[in-house]
């Protein structure tokens, strides 16, 4: 190669350096780099040059003023690529720790406060109404055993053979050792807002005393356990009496029984 | 790079930080429109956080560019289907151990390419950005091959010149 031949090249070789070469030239580049000095150190020469040429188009936020042709991309272009690197480095790296602001924290815990207050507030009323709900259920629950139990005393006291009965009209009046039974059948419904209503008469007693009240099933059955130490009446008696009941008789009784001493 | 090689995520955002203005600035340059030149940007820094071995050593914004410059002509290829010839790819970093100009600051070169004139500054700008040939800027700009090349030489070796003169070398 004569020296104008190879002024031409070394000329060949910067635009090379620049990139503006078309590949079948720059293969025949490449293959003369590896074999002229001259030519190497032409490129070396001149390849930050070109690399400069490119640092040039650096964006800059103030462009116009920067003689830059153009403003740098928006903070979205980052979150896009950091989305992608993120997910790929979760496995090896811990999560940063988020750091509350103190004054974050305090309302935080002001809003806590206040919500447990409130659930506290609401917790302890609804506690309050389901102790009472509990006290009634309970109560309720003693009142059937007890009833259950009655009814069961009631049940062996009218089987049992030592029993006394004395017939009255619709039933019997049953006595078994303190205690005092009225048990009626077909035992018509007592008019509207009249109920039956017991009465006895103590030994020594001038006048009968209230007892309690009661109205019969749909069947007209009544059996009913007289609240009274049977071992001192002498006397019982039933009437219709105004609902609520009657400390004496307004009517005439349905039966009244004396029983044997 | 270091940390970058051993997927520190911090260290690639910091990474990006530094460079992201550059790259996107050349993809700009080169492509006209800031959707694709933000493809290219998020291409790059992404094929540089899955192979961070591609950088070796030496100056990492010569680099860089040459990366982004190649990936914004293989846009400029897939859009012209072949039907103008496009330049080849920038020599890679395989052909240069550069270290000059490293971390050199953009406004001076600017101010150091403004000072080149016109028909050397022109072909050099249009050679690098514009992604064409030689030959294409001498038909663009009516000047003879022989002319282009020469000036573009001259032009480079003055820019190195004068940016040795206003930085440390």
């Amino acid at each position: 190669m004569n020296t104008s031949a190879h002024d031409e090249m070394l000329d060949t070789v910067a635009v090379y350096a620049l990139g503006a070469l078309p590949e079948r030239e720059a293969r025949a580049v490449r293959e003369h780099l590896r074999t002229c000095a001259e030519c190497r150190e032409e490129y070396r020469l001149l390849a930050p040059a070109v690399s400069a040429v490119g640092i040039s188009a650096e964006a800059c936020v103030d462009a116009a003023s920067a003689g830059a042709s153009v403003a740098p991309p928006g903070p979205l272009l980052k979150k896009r690529i950091m989305q992608q690197i993120r997910p790929n480095v979760g496995e090896m790296r811990a999560v940063r720790p988020i750091v509350w602001p103190a004054y974050a924290v305090a309302a935080a815990c002001v809003v806590a406060v206040l919500i447990t207050s409130i659930f506290n507030t609401s917790l302890n009323s609804q506690l309050r109404e389901s102790q009472t709900r509990v006290a009634q259920l309970n109560a309720h629950a003693a009142a059937t055993a007890r009833e259950l139990n009655t009814q069961r005393t009631a049940i062996a006291d009218l089987l049992s053979p030592d029993s006394q009965r004395f017939e009255v009209a619709n039933g019997y009046v049953i006595k078994h050792g303190s205690r005092l039974y009225i048990a009626m059948n077909a035992l018509p419904e007592p008019p509207k807002g009249k109920v039956y209503q017991a009465w006895t008469l103590r030994q020594g007693a001038s006048k009968m005393s209230p007892s309690v009240t009661f109205v019969p099933n749909g069947s007209g059955v009544a059996v009913v356990p007289v609240p009274v130490n049977a071992a001192s009446v002498v006397a019982v008696a039933v009437s219709v009496e105004p609902d609520g009941g009657s400390k004496q008789p307004t009517s005439t009784p349905t039966f009244v029984l004396k029983l044997a001493s | 790079m270091a940390r970058v090689r051993a997927h520190d995520a911090d260290a690639f955002e910091a990474l990006y930080d530094r460079y992201h203005r550059l790259v996107y600035g050349v993809a700009f340059r080169m492509l006209g429109d800031a959707p694709t030149a933000e493809d290219v940007t998020q291409a790059v820094f992404l094929k540089l956080w899955s192979a961070p071995n591609l950088y070796q050593s030496g100056n990492f914004e010569g680099w860089i560019v040459r990366i982004t410059r190649n990936r914004a002509l293989d846009i400029l290829r897939s859009k012209a289907h072949g039907q103008s010839e496009l330049p080849e790819q920038q020599p890679s970093e395989d052909d240069l151990e550069e270290t000059a100009f490293a971390d050199i600051d953009a406004g001076l070169v600017r101010a150091a390419i403004a000072q080149l004139p016109a028909e050397q500054r022109d072909p050099i700008r249009l050679g690098f950005f514009g992604g064409v040939t030689h030959e294409q800027i001498a038909q663009r700009t009516g000047v003879p091959l022989g002319t282009v090349k020469t000036r573009i030489r001259a032009g480079l070796r003055k820019l190195r010149t004068t940016l040795e003169g206003t930085v440390s070398v």
